[in-house]
């Protein structure tokens, strides 16, 4: 149905800087590769309301990254066009893009639509 | 009326029970847990699956129990109280684990439908929605079918001709 997303349309991070601020950074660019990705349909805060960076003048939510030892987390809305496992497989892939091989913690936590939502 | 065999070897729905025998094709992995980092599929989601699935079956009326449609009927009309998916978790209870589902329905069946070919066809349907969209392995699916629904009862274009007295 779609290719393969459109991770690479992306550049990649910077070169690492100040670890905080970076992984704001990270966080927002993360945040718009995914938003992309087919079949998702919005980022969501998670179970618990805690996938969010905080960034000067406002919020992300749905992506958080963390300290460089932990996971990177992305919770998701997905539409019911695809199945879940591909989107999320698509979405792995636009996340290491830019973060390389750093374990991501994927939280489907809701669906919306029937199933020819795209 | 209780149609709730699962699988021909499921008796009951504690996560003990293992029953490797019920599904036809073997579900995708979701990922690699270890190195790639977790995935999480909500529980909400398999519900909601799920609930699409039992109702795309021409023969089901609605779902939920009494008390579930009741609080369904109620849940709709509260602002933000699950505007899009109430509906469709009503009846609808799932138990998910790391790899394997399993689900209970109470639906409201037509009146003249064959309950027991309609939650063989809700069962076939239901499993494949969830382990396609989830790739979750389905265990088992019980159906609780607890009304049926007769087509008449609710018309409400004709007003009863009981109006008239039968005698004057």
């Amino acid at each position: 149905m779609h290719p393969q997303g459109e991770p690479a349309a992306v550049p990649a991070a910077d070169p690492p800087g100040d670890p905080a601020g970076d992984a704001a950074a990270v966080a927002a660019q993360l945040a718009a590769l995914i938003e992309r990705v087919p079949g998702v349909a919005a980022l969501h805060a998670g179970t618990y309301g805690d996938v969010r960076t905080y960034l000067p003048g406002g919020r992300l939510t749905g992506v958080r990254v963390g300290q460089p030892d932990e996971p990177v987390e992305v919770a998701l809305v997905l539409g019911l066009g695809r199945p879940i496992p591909a989107v999320v497989a698509d979405v792995r892939k636009a996340v290491a893009t830019v973060c390389g091989d750093r374990p991501v913690d994927v939280t489907v936590a809701d669906v919306i639509g029937t199933w020819d939502t795209p | 009326m209780t149609e709730s065999a699962g699988t021909p070897n499921a008796t009951v729905a504690t996560p003990t029970v293992t029953t490797s025998t019920v599904t036809a094709s073997s579900p995708a992995r979701l990922a690699d847990d270890t190195a790639a980092g977790k995935t999480t599929i909500a529980a909400s989601v398999v519900q909601k699956i799920a609930g699409i699935a039992a109702r795309e079956i021409s023969g089901v009326h609605s779902m939920g129990g009494g008390v579930s449609r009741a609080f369904g009927a109620i849940r709709e009309r509260i602002p933000g109280g699950g505007s899009t998916g109430a509906t469709n978790v009503a009846g609808v209870a799932v138990e998910v684990g790391e790899k394997q589902a399993a689900v209970d329905l109470d639906i409201v069946v037509e009146y003249g439908a064959s309950i027991v070919e309609l939650a063989r066809a809700v069962r076939r349907n239901v499993i494949t929605a969830v382990e396609r969209m989830t790739g979750l392995e389905v265990i088992e699916v019980n159906i609780a079918v607890n009304d049926i629904h007769l087509p008449e009862l609710d018309g409400g274009d004709e007003p009863p001709a009981v109006a008239t007295a039968r005698v004057e």
